[in-house]
């Protein structure tokens, strides 16, 4: 018993963590995390050509890579500040004021990368 | 009559202003006194034989200057000897005492010889050479002969010739240029970094919560900016200068700031309302 239990256990944690997680966060939170979860990708692949293959356009990996960075921080907060658990964490900081945030913060974030992606 | 006085002048030193010498001679004794060597100097060519001396040789060189045309004795301003080395270009000068009726003697002796002889470390002849100067005659330089000196040791070189001698050239060595990765793994990494998209919009695709509102006239007029913001900035990569989008960027925001108050304002009371 003891055997099938301790090697089943990480699993078991891992699968009850991912039902928690399903069950108990909203569509809108969900909508975000997947747009993080896709940041994170796209920076991982991105840095593993610039180790691996070549980081002959250095300039384009650094905006590229910047952008999936900076992108992530920046949804990161937006989530955290909407999510309606948090709201004694932001009582001066309504959820529309952090999209607001979001998007200039966006826009601005865009714009150094474009300018650095050459 | 006073302008013929210059005339009269110029003729007088265009006369005597030549100088010859008068019996030249030298003689090479070694040590005991002996003669090794006595000849008389041509004033017309040098001897053909160059003079050697060993280390304890001794070369006297006796001559008498006189002007051509009289036979006088005169004792030039100045009387030097030169000794001069072609190949390493060292030359040494040793003036030489003129008696008042012009008659001058020189004695090298190699027991003693004079500082200003110039080294010889690789036995090559020296040219030794007369040079008379006086400021009322023709100057004269007469080639006497060859000199061979006893090997000496080479002059000393100067503490910073070093830094003076002709660097390397400088060979400029440029970084490569880059090499692209070869076609197929460009293909598959490039495949590789836009599959996240096909995963973000596969998993948007099953979560998206539906925007209700979305193009009602609160709302769209700021969506529509945020995308005219992103199409500014697009451009801007490809055609526009920086002065250009940041004027256009300007502009923008205008129109933006308003929407956006309305937008949001109509998102957070709808919130608050439903609350």
């Amino acid at each position: 018993m003891p055997p099938k239990a301790t090697q089943a256990a990480p699993q078991n944690a891992f699968l009850t963590l991912w039902k928690a997680y399903n069950d108990n966060t909203s569509d809108r939170l969900k909508f975000i995390d997947v747009f993080l979860f896709f940041l994170m990708l796209s920076g991982i692949v991105q840095f593993a050509y610039c180790i691996l293959v070549s980081n002959f356009p250095y300039n384009a990996f650094l905006s590229g890579f910047g952008s999936t960075v900076g992108q992530f921080v920046l949804a990161a907060s937006l989530r955290s500040q909407v999510n309606p658990d948090n709201k004694d964490e932001f009582k001066d900081v309504s959820p529309e004021r952090a999209f607001a945030d979001f998007a200039l913060g966006s826009i601005v974030l865009h714009f150094f990368v474009y300018n650095f992606l050459g | 009559m006073f302008s013929l006085l210059p005339v009269l002048l110029l003729a007088v030193s265009a006369q005597a202003s030549k100088l010859t010498l008068q019996s030249p001679r030298f003689v090479v004794s070694d040590s005991t006194g002996s003669q090794l060597r006595s000849e008389p100097v041509s004033l017309v060519h040098k001897s053909s034989t160059p003079v050697e001396l060993s280390k304890t040789d001794i070369l006297k060189l006796t001559f008498q200057v006189i002007e051509k045309e009289s036979g006088k004795g005169v004792q030039p301003h100045q009387t030097f000897i030169r000794f001069y080395d072609e190949k390493s270009n060292e030359e040494g000068i040793q003036p030489v005492r003129v008696s008042a009726g012009g008659k001058a003697k020189f004695d090298l002796n190699m027991n003693k010889p004079p500082l200003s002889l110039p080294p010889t470390p690789t036995g090559n002849p020296l040219k030794v050479t007369l040079l008379i100067g006086s400021p009322l005659h023709d100057p004269i330089s007469i080639e006497l002969f060859d000199l061979i000196l006893p090997r000496s040791q080479a002059a000393p070189e100067h503490p910073g010739e070093a830094s003076y001698r002709p660097l390397p050239p400088i060979e400029h060595t440029f970084r490569p240029d880059h090499k692209l990765p070869p076609r197929p793994i460009s293909l598959v990494s490039a495949v590789l970094t836009l599959a996240p998209w096909v995963v973000l919009l596969s998993l948007w695709s099953q979560v998206a919560p539906r925007p209700a509102r979305l193009f009602s006239p609160s709302i769209l007029p700021f969506i529509l900016s945020l995308g005219a913001f992103e199409g500014l900035l697009f451009w801007y990569w490809v055609d526009l200068k920086l002065g250009q989008v940041l004027l256009y960027g300007a502009i923008l925001t205008i129109p933006t700031v308003f929407a956006g108050k309305t937008a949001l304002a109509s998102i957070g009371s709808r919130r608050l309302g439903k609350k």
